[in-house]
């Protein structure tokens, strides 16, 4: 006789079932963001940055509040949920200016800060002079797909102005709408790549490997020994420095030569992916003497363009 | 060629690293890049598999650890349920908790090996004459034993004498050869999985 489903039996046995996205927690993103940056910079062999970059954390942390929520037209959302297509894309979403608001604080937040060399000065102060226009480009130009003309010293602030904004955005979706992408590197809400996966420790979700995206902080499951960039499962390994902590490693690929970091919260609770994937450039440097690729880089370390 | 640059860009070396934000915005990357000299890269495999012990058929990850070299003996250290797995969800029985024993016993069968009528000695022979050997004595059974008619006519062509017990951890495309072959044969006593 076959087994017929009651009504509700369905919706009881989902909630069993891998939640495959995970909005991010605006209050929570920045905070454990900065805390985590603070500690990891007082051992920092990158000569200070982690400590800046704790700074520029604790600055969209204070932002990330503010009076004005952003919004963007719901008829585009809506059109793009029902076409399967990411709501927020990066590029492409029409930004409200809020966004160089938030950036403009953020800024204004680093120039006052002591500390730090000049430079970081300079930058803030040229970003707290720059009109509308001029911001606009920066953003469109490392929110796009080429690696030309980007401005390595201003990205990391242009780029935490931007995470604000869509992680703000992004929080007010409704998950249960959300696609999962057919590509794992692509993120489900803005379409971005992912800075690093994290496996889960705690209950419901331990063992599960998420993909945490650089920009709007949204989290997506993917199935373990798997390459992230090209699918394979053939050939891939973890590779780890020898004597480190064994919560960071680098989940490399035979077949691509790329890789992306994933960090186990069982041996590390405190992991953040963009600030322990900044402090572990150890381990990129290697891999690229190993000959591997980064998949994708770290939204706060940019590198001049080829 | 754009992919080919794309790629170079993403590379993180010393050089790269001397125009990136880190340098820009005035700090030192020099002693991040010195230090990696003192540091080795380490190399670590987990790989999905099936536990082979029953019909379950749990899914398990394997924690092996060396460096895929071509004469290095990769070493399995540990076994854990996968969490990814829609049968247990990275949970597993105590037997395929012990897995890792399994695997580096001592008493583990490695080739076959044969213990002739009365002998009290197990020889190790190869696997062609393992085959010779199973063959010869199915044959024999199923020649002395096969029961093509019942004593009142009925055609039923049955070997009832010998059975089989397959693999647990096999595909759907191994299971079916298996039956083939099997039920070709005559056979009747067979499973393609141990029962727990």
């Amino acid at each position: 006789m076959p087994r017929i489903l009651e009504k509700g039996q369905i919706e009881a046995l989902e909630s069993r079932a891998i939640p495959p996205i995970i909005l991010p927690d605006p209050t929570r993103v920045f905070a454990a963001r900065a805390a985590r940056l603070a500690g990891l910079a007082t051992d920092d062999p990158l000569g200070g940055y982690l400590g800046f970059a704790a700074a520029l954390a604790r600055a969209q942390e204070e932002v990330v509040g503010s009076p004005h929520r952003p919004a963007v037209d719901p008829a585009a959302i809506a059109t793009a949920l029902e076409h399967r297509m990411p709501p927020l894309p990066a590029r492409g979403l029409t930004r409200g200016r809020e966004w160089r608001e938030i950036l403009r604080r953020v800024a204004a937040s680093l120039s006052d800060a002591q500390g730090f060399p000049d430079a970081v000065h300079v930058m803030a102060q040229r970003i707290g002079a720059a009109g509308d226009a001029e911001l606009e480009a920066i953003a469109e130009r490392l929110l796009s797909a080429e690696g030309r003309d980007r401005d390595p010293a201003a990205a990391p602030v242009v780029i935490a102005a931007l995470q604000v904004y869509w992680v703000a955005l992004a929080a007010g979706l409704d998950v249960g709408r959300l696609a999962m992408p057919e590509e794992a590197a692509v993120c489900p809400v803005c379409g971005m790549p992912p800075v690093a996966s994290v496996v889960k420790a705690t209950a419901p979700l331990d063992g599960y490997r998420y993909l945490h995206c650089g920009l709007c902080a949204t989290e997506w499951h993917r199935v373990r020994v798997q390459c992230t960039q090209c699918g394979g499962s053939r050939g891939v390994a973890l590779h780890s420095i020898e004597g480190r902590s064994p919560a960071i490693r680098a989940e490399t690929c035979d077949g691509c030569r790329s890789y992306r970091k994933i960090f186990y919260l069982e041996h590390d609770a405190e992991v953040d992916p963009l600030a322990d994937d900044l402090a572990s450039i150890a381990l990129d440097l290697l891999l690229a003497e190993a000959d591997f690729h980064r998949a994708s880089p770290n939204p706060w370390l940019w590198q001049p363009g080829p | 060629m754009v992919e080919v640059t794309r790629r170079e860009f993403l590379k993180v070396t010393g050089m790269t690293l001397a125009g990136s934000s880190v340098a820009m915005l005035g700090f030192a990357p020099e002693t991040a890049i010195a230090e990696v000299r003192q540091f080795k890269l380490a190399r670590a495999t987990e790989t999905r598999n099936t536990c082979p012990y029953c019909s379950v058929a749990c899914g398990i990850l394997m924690y092996g650890l060396g460096d895929g070299a071509k004469n290095a003996k990769s070493s399995i250290f540990h076994i854990e349920g996968d969490p990814d797995h829609p049968v247990n969800r990275g949970t597993l029985c105590p037997k395929g908790a012990s897995l890792i024993d399994f695997i580096h016993s001592e008493g583990r069968l490695l080739y076959p090996e044969y213990r002739a009528p009365r002998s009290d000695k197990w020889q190790r022979i190869s696997w062609e004459e393992a085959y010779d050997k199973i063959a010869r004595l199915l044959k024999k059974d199923r020649d002395a034993n096969f029961v093509a008619k019942t004593a009142d006519g009925l055609t039923v062509n049955r070997w009832l004498t010998t059975g089989v017990l397959a693999a647990s951890a096999s595909s759907n495309e191994a299971g079916y050869i298996t039956h083939k072959v099997v039920r070709s044969l005559g056979i009747l006593a067979f499973d393609n999985q141990a029962r727990v």
